[in-house]
Protein backbone atom coordinates (compact mmCIF):
# COMPACT_ATOMS: atom_id res chain seq x y z
CA UNK A 1 0.00 0.00 0.00
CA UNK A 2 1.25 3.48 -1.44
CA UNK A 3 1.46 5.67 2.26
CA UNK A 4 1.86 9.24 2.05
CA UNK A 5 2.93 11.03 5.42
CA UNK A 6 4.23 14.84 5.74
CA UNK A 7 7.28 15.57 8.12
CA UNK A 8 5.54 17.04 10.49
CA UNK A 9 3.86 13.73 10.92
CA UNK A 10 7.14 12.02 10.62
CA UNK A 11 8.59 14.09 13.10
CA UNK A 12 8.31 12.61 17.30
CA UNK A 13 8.02 9.06 15.39
CA UNK A 14 9.79 6.51 17.96
CA UNK A 15 13.09 4.87 16.25
CA UNK A 16 12.35 1.35 17.39
CA UNK A 17 15.14 -1.76 16.54
CA UNK A 18 13.51 -4.76 14.59
CA UNK A 19 15.84 -7.07 16.33
CA UNK A 20 15.71 -5.70 19.81
CA UNK A 21 12.02 -4.15 19.93
CA UNK A 22 13.69 -1.08 22.10
CA UNK A 23 12.83 2.44 20.88
CA UNK A 24 16.12 4.18 21.10
CA UNK A 25 15.49 7.73 19.62
CA UNK A 26 12.80 9.40 17.89
CA UNK A 27 12.68 11.81 15.03
CA UNK A 28 13.48 15.39 15.68
CA UNK A 29 13.69 16.54 12.28
CA UNK A 30 13.67 15.46 8.45
CA UNK A 31 16.34 16.08 6.15
CA UNK A 32 15.99 16.44 2.53
CA UNK A 33 17.08 17.23 -0.71
CA UNK A 34 15.02 19.67 -2.65
CA UNK A 35 17.11 18.88 -5.73
CA UNK A 36 17.33 15.11 -6.03
CA UNK A 37 13.19 15.06 -4.14
CA UNK A 38 13.86 12.65 -1.78
CA UNK A 39 14.67 12.06 2.17
CA UNK A 40 18.39 12.81 2.71
CA UNK A 41 18.30 11.15 6.67
CA UNK A 42 16.84 12.73 10.08
CA UNK A 43 18.27 13.86 13.53
CA UNK A 44 17.61 12.50 16.41
CA UNK A 45 16.18 13.12 20.00
CA UNK A 46 16.36 10.83 23.30
CA UNK A 47 13.21 9.29 24.22
CA UNK A 48 11.18 10.01 27.05
CA UNK A 49 10.31 12.67 28.83
CA UNK A 50 12.54 15.85 29.34
CA UNK A 51 14.83 14.12 26.60
CA UNK A 52 17.07 16.19 24.97
CA UNK A 53 18.89 15.92 21.67
CA UNK A 54 20.52 13.38 20.57
CA UNK A 55 24.22 13.48 19.00
CA UNK A 56 23.86 10.63 16.19
CA UNK A 57 21.37 10.83 13.11
CA UNK A 58 20.10 8.37 10.90
CA UNK A 59 20.89 8.38 7.13
CA UNK A 60 17.82 7.87 4.86
CA UNK A 61 19.71 4.32 3.33
CA UNK A 62 19.70 3.09 7.25
CA UNK A 63 16.34 3.34 7.49
CA UNK A 64 14.42 -0.21 7.25
CA UNK A 65 10.69 1.38 6.85
CA UNK A 66 8.58 4.48 8.34
CA UNK A 67 5.28 3.60 9.13
CA UNK A 68 2.45 5.47 10.65
CA UNK A 69 3.25 4.61 13.95
CA UNK A 70 7.00 4.30 13.76
CA UNK A 71 10.43 4.42 11.99
CA UNK A 72 12.04 0.91 12.05
CA UNK A 73 15.86 0.04 12.33
CA UNK A 74 17.80 -3.04 11.71
CA UNK A 75 19.38 -2.23 15.21
CA UNK A 76 20.89 0.73 17.22
CA UNK A 77 24.42 0.60 14.77
CA UNK A 78 22.45 1.97 12.19
CA UNK A 79 22.08 5.63 13.85
CA UNK A 80 25.74 7.08 13.14
CA UNK A 81 27.59 9.91 14.45
CA UNK A 82 27.22 13.15 12.32
CA UNK A 83 31.01 12.37 11.78
CA UNK A 84 30.67 9.42 10.03
CA UNK A 85 27.66 10.71 8.16
CA UNK A 86 27.59 11.62 4.44
CA UNK A 87 27.77 15.45 4.55
CA UNK A 88 24.71 16.57 3.75
CA UNK A 89 23.47 15.11 6.88
CA UNK A 90 25.89 16.43 8.81
CA UNK A 91 25.14 19.93 7.60
CA UNK A 92 22.46 20.39 5.82
CA UNK A 93 22.60 23.68 4.03
CA UNK A 94 20.45 26.64 4.87
CA UNK A 95 19.67 27.54 1.83
CA UNK A 96 18.23 24.18 1.06
CA UNK A 97 15.20 24.51 3.47
CA UNK A 98 12.22 25.27 1.04
CA UNK A 99 9.32 25.96 3.77
CA UNK A 100 8.14 29.07 3.42
CA UNK A 101 9.23 29.18 -0.15
CA UNK A 102 6.80 30.28 -3.14
CA UNK A 103 5.58 28.00 -5.37
CA UNK A 104 5.67 29.84 -8.70
CA UNK A 105 4.52 27.74 -12.25
CA UNK A 106 6.65 28.53 -14.98
CA UNK A 107 4.42 30.67 -16.44
CA UNK A 108 4.66 32.76 -13.16
CA UNK A 109 1.55 32.40 -11.22
CA UNK A 110 1.86 31.47 -7.54
CA UNK A 111 0.25 28.56 -5.93
CA UNK A 112 1.35 29.50 -2.37
CA UNK A 113 3.82 28.56 0.18
CA UNK A 114 5.53 25.28 0.87
CA UNK A 115 4.46 24.52 4.64
CA UNK A 116 5.31 21.07 4.57
CA UNK A 117 7.28 18.04 2.54
CA UNK A 118 5.03 15.24 1.42
CA UNK A 119 6.91 11.52 1.59
CA UNK A 120 6.25 8.50 0.08
CA UNK A 121 6.72 6.22 2.78
CA UNK A 122 7.78 2.70 3.07
CA UNK A 123 10.46 3.16 -0.34
CA UNK A 124 13.66 5.14 -0.10
CA UNK A 125 11.45 8.28 1.28
CA UNK A 126 10.92 10.08 -1.74
CA UNK A 127 9.18 13.55 -1.19
CA UNK A 128 6.07 13.17 -3.40
CA UNK A 129 4.55 16.66 -2.62
CA UNK A 130 4.39 19.59 -0.47
CA UNK A 131 1.53 20.82 1.69
CA UNK A 132 1.16 24.38 0.76
CA UNK A 133 -0.83 27.34 2.41
CA UNK A 134 -2.68 28.69 -0.71
CA UNK A 135 -2.53 32.26 -1.95
CA UNK A 136 -6.15 32.88 -1.73
CA UNK A 137 -5.95 31.07 2.34
CA UNK A 138 -6.49 27.45 3.58
CA UNK A 139 -4.42 24.48 2.71
CA UNK A 140 -3.10 22.19 0.30
CA UNK A 141 -1.65 19.47 -1.52
CA UNK A 142 0.63 19.95 -4.59
CA UNK A 143 2.36 16.89 -6.10
CA UNK A 144 6.07 17.13 -7.68
CA UNK A 145 7.61 15.97 -10.63
CA UNK A 146 10.86 13.92 -10.12
CA UNK A 147 13.51 16.99 -9.65
CA UNK A 148 12.64 20.32 -10.05
CA UNK A 149 14.36 24.14 -9.79
CA UNK A 150 14.49 25.64 -5.95
CA UNK A 151 16.57 28.27 -4.14
CA UNK A 152 15.74 29.61 -0.78
CA UNK A 153 13.28 31.47 -2.38
CA UNK A 154 10.98 29.98 -4.18
CA UNK A 155 10.42 26.75 -6.39
CA UNK A 156 9.47 26.51 -10.08
CA UNK A 157 6.71 23.99 -10.92
CA UNK A 158 5.52 22.75 -14.09
CA UNK A 159 2.30 25.17 -15.09
CA UNK A 160 0.03 22.20 -15.26
CA UNK A 161 0.49 21.45 -11.05
CA UNK A 162 -2.09 24.84 -10.74
CA UNK A 163 -4.80 21.56 -11.88
CA UNK A 164 -3.38 19.09 -9.42
CA UNK A 165 -3.72 20.95 -6.36
CA UNK A 166 -5.63 18.81 -4.11
CA UNK A 167 -7.65 19.26 -1.09
CA UNK A 168 -5.94 16.32 1.19
CA UNK A 169 -2.93 13.47 1.30
CA UNK A 170 -5.98 10.65 -0.15
CA UNK A 171 -6.28 13.16 -3.08
CA UNK A 172 -2.49 13.86 -3.74
CA UNK A 173 -1.67 10.32 -3.37
CA UNK A 174 -3.71 9.73 -6.65
CA UNK A 175 -2.54 12.99 -8.19
CA UNK A 176 0.68 12.06 -8.07
CA UNK A 177 0.72 9.10 -10.93
CA UNK A 178 -1.54 10.77 -12.86
CA UNK A 179 0.56 14.60 -12.77
CA UNK A 180 3.97 12.35 -13.70
CA UNK A 181 2.12 10.44 -16.55
CA UNK A 182 0.72 13.91 -17.58
CA UNK A 183 4.68 15.24 -17.63
CA UNK A 184 5.69 12.36 -19.23
CA UNK A 185 3.51 12.91 -22.48
CA UNK A 186 3.81 16.94 -22.47
CA UNK B 1 0.50 -30.32 23.98
CA UNK B 2 0.04 -26.76 23.58
CA UNK B 3 -0.18 -23.91 26.41
CA UNK B 4 -0.53 -20.60 26.95
CA UNK B 5 1.46 -17.73 28.77
CA UNK B 6 -2.06 -16.53 30.06
CA UNK B 7 -3.04 -19.67 31.75
CA UNK B 8 0.39 -20.43 33.21
CA UNK B 9 0.32 -17.38 35.68
CA UNK B 10 -0.08 -17.99 39.29
CA UNK B 11 1.06 -21.82 38.34
CA UNK B 12 2.97 -23.80 41.16
CA UNK B 13 6.43 -24.39 41.20
CA UNK B 14 7.51 -27.53 42.48
CA UNK B 15 11.01 -29.14 42.95
CA UNK B 16 11.02 -32.85 41.38
CA UNK B 17 13.65 -34.11 43.93
CA UNK B 18 12.45 -32.58 47.39
CA UNK B 19 8.54 -32.17 46.39
CA UNK B 20 8.52 -28.45 47.73
CA UNK B 21 6.69 -25.91 46.04
CA UNK B 22 8.91 -23.06 45.28
CA UNK B 23 7.22 -20.33 44.44
CA UNK B 24 4.01 -19.43 41.30
CA UNK B 25 4.81 -18.29 37.80
CA UNK B 26 4.59 -14.63 37.75
CA UNK B 27 5.50 -14.89 33.82
CA UNK B 28 7.56 -16.38 31.29
CA UNK B 29 10.40 -14.87 29.18
CA UNK B 30 11.11 -15.18 25.71
CA UNK B 31 14.30 -15.97 23.35
CA UNK B 32 13.03 -13.37 20.69
CA UNK B 33 15.37 -15.07 18.31
CA UNK B 34 14.86 -18.75 19.31
CA UNK B 35 11.87 -18.04 19.76
CA UNK B 36 11.91 -19.97 22.21
CA UNK B 37 10.69 -19.47 26.02
CA UNK B 38 14.03 -18.92 27.95
CA UNK B 39 13.25 -18.70 31.47
CA UNK B 40 10.38 -18.71 33.94
CA UNK B 41 10.14 -15.39 36.68
CA UNK B 42 8.84 -16.00 39.69
CA UNK B 43 8.30 -12.75 41.45
CA UNK B 44 9.08 -9.35 40.94
CA UNK B 45 11.24 -6.23 41.14
CA UNK B 46 14.47 -6.78 43.66
CA UNK B 47 13.09 -10.69 44.68
CA UNK B 48 12.54 -11.48 40.71
CA UNK B 49 14.15 -15.42 40.37
CA UNK B 50 14.41 -17.10 37.25
CA UNK B 51 14.24 -20.74 36.10
CA UNK B 52 15.61 -21.84 33.01
CA UNK B 53 13.78 -23.73 30.13
CA UNK B 54 16.28 -26.30 30.49
CA UNK B 55 15.68 -26.92 34.18
CA UNK B 56 11.79 -27.44 33.26
CA UNK B 57 11.20 -31.44 33.86
CA UNK B 58 7.11 -30.73 33.34
CA UNK B 59 5.59 -27.81 32.30
CA UNK B 60 1.85 -29.67 33.59
CA UNK B 61 -1.56 -28.21 33.80
CA UNK B 62 -1.36 -28.17 37.53
CA UNK B 63 2.28 -27.88 38.26
CA UNK B 64 5.78 -26.96 36.71
CA UNK B 65 7.73 -29.83 37.34
CA UNK B 66 11.69 -28.15 38.19
CA UNK B 67 14.62 -30.36 38.84
CA UNK B 68 15.49 -28.89 42.33
CA UNK B 69 16.13 -26.21 44.52
CA UNK B 70 19.33 -24.92 43.12
CA UNK B 71 17.52 -24.44 39.86
CA UNK B 72 16.10 -20.88 41.33
CA UNK B 73 18.56 -18.20 40.22
CA UNK B 74 19.23 -14.71 40.22
CA UNK B 75 18.87 -12.88 37.15
CA UNK B 76 22.03 -13.09 35.07
CA UNK B 77 21.76 -10.01 32.85
CA UNK B 78 20.03 -6.64 31.79
CA UNK B 79 18.00 -8.29 29.79
CA UNK B 80 17.13 -10.67 32.93
CA UNK B 81 17.18 -7.49 35.03
CA UNK B 82 14.65 -5.85 32.46
CA UNK B 83 12.32 -8.83 32.68
CA UNK B 84 12.09 -8.83 36.63
CA UNK B 85 10.72 -5.18 36.46
CA UNK B 86 8.27 -6.78 34.18
CA UNK B 87 9.39 -4.46 30.82
CA UNK B 88 9.73 -7.50 28.76
CA UNK B 89 6.88 -9.22 29.59
CA UNK B 90 4.92 -10.53 25.77
CA UNK B 91 1.54 -10.77 27.33
CA UNK B 92 0.32 -6.86 26.95
CA UNK B 93 2.96 -5.52 25.28
CA UNK B 94 2.23 -3.41 21.84
CA UNK B 95 3.35 -5.14 18.56
CA UNK B 96 4.58 -3.57 15.32
CA UNK B 97 5.24 -4.46 11.69
CA UNK B 98 8.82 -4.04 10.48
CA UNK B 99 7.11 -2.18 8.32
CA UNK B 100 6.52 0.16 11.67
CA UNK B 101 2.84 0.35 11.44
CA UNK B 102 0.92 -0.86 15.03
CA UNK B 103 -0.72 -4.47 14.92
CA UNK B 104 -2.29 -4.27 18.21
CA UNK B 105 -1.48 -5.30 21.75
CA UNK B 106 -0.61 -9.08 22.49
CA UNK B 107 -3.61 -10.89 24.81
CA UNK B 108 -1.76 -14.11 25.04
CA UNK B 109 1.23 -16.44 23.61
CA UNK B 110 0.66 -20.27 23.05
CA UNK B 111 3.88 -22.29 23.24
CA UNK B 112 4.67 -26.35 23.27
CA UNK B 113 4.65 -27.36 26.70
CA UNK B 114 7.37 -29.66 26.06
CA UNK B 115 10.29 -27.79 23.86
CA UNK B 116 8.91 -24.63 24.97
CA UNK B 117 9.16 -23.14 21.07
CA UNK B 118 6.41 -20.22 20.93
CA UNK B 119 3.11 -21.54 18.90
CA UNK B 120 1.32 -18.29 18.49
CA UNK B 121 0.81 -14.61 19.19
CA UNK B 122 -3.02 -13.67 20.09
CA UNK B 123 -3.44 -10.33 18.83
CA UNK B 124 -7.70 -9.75 19.07
CA UNK B 125 -9.44 -12.51 17.02
CA UNK B 126 -5.97 -13.38 15.23
CA UNK B 127 -3.19 -15.49 15.79
CA UNK B 128 -0.30 -14.78 14.24
CA UNK B 129 2.98 -17.25 13.72
CA UNK B 130 5.23 -17.18 16.34
CA UNK B 131 7.73 -17.71 13.37
CA UNK B 132 7.31 -14.22 12.07
CA UNK B 133 8.46 -12.54 15.47
CA UNK B 134 11.46 -10.80 14.56
CA UNK B 135 12.28 -9.19 18.18
CA UNK B 136 10.93 -7.82 21.23
CA UNK B 137 11.82 -5.67 23.88
CA UNK B 138 10.53 -3.11 26.49
CA UNK B 139 9.07 -1.19 23.77
CA UNK B 140 6.82 -3.69 21.02
CA UNK B 141 7.17 -7.25 19.43
CA UNK B 142 8.15 -6.54 15.94
CA UNK B 143 6.40 -9.01 13.62
CA UNK B 144 7.15 -9.43 9.62
CA UNK B 145 5.78 -7.30 7.52
CA UNK B 146 3.02 -10.32 5.92
CA UNK B 147 1.26 -10.08 9.63
CA UNK B 148 -0.55 -6.65 8.32
CA UNK B 149 -4.39 -7.50 7.87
Amino acid sequence: MKLLMTASQIRGLPVVTIRGGEDVAEVRDVIYSPEAGRLVGLTLNQRGFLSGRRREVLPADMIHAIGQHALMVTDETQLVTPEAAPDDIAHPARERNVLGDDVLTEGGTSLGQVVDLVLLVGGNGEVVGYQIERAGGGHGYIPLPAQLAVSGDALVVPEITAEFVQDDLVGLGAAVDEFRDRLGLT
Amino acid sequence: MSESFRNSIGRKIVSRTSARELGAVSHLLVDDQQRQVASIVIGRGKKAQFIDWAQVTGFGPDAVMVTDESSLRSPADDRERAASEGKLELVGKRTLSELGNELGQVDDVTFDADSGALEHLVIGDRRLPAGSLLGSGSYAAVLERDQEP
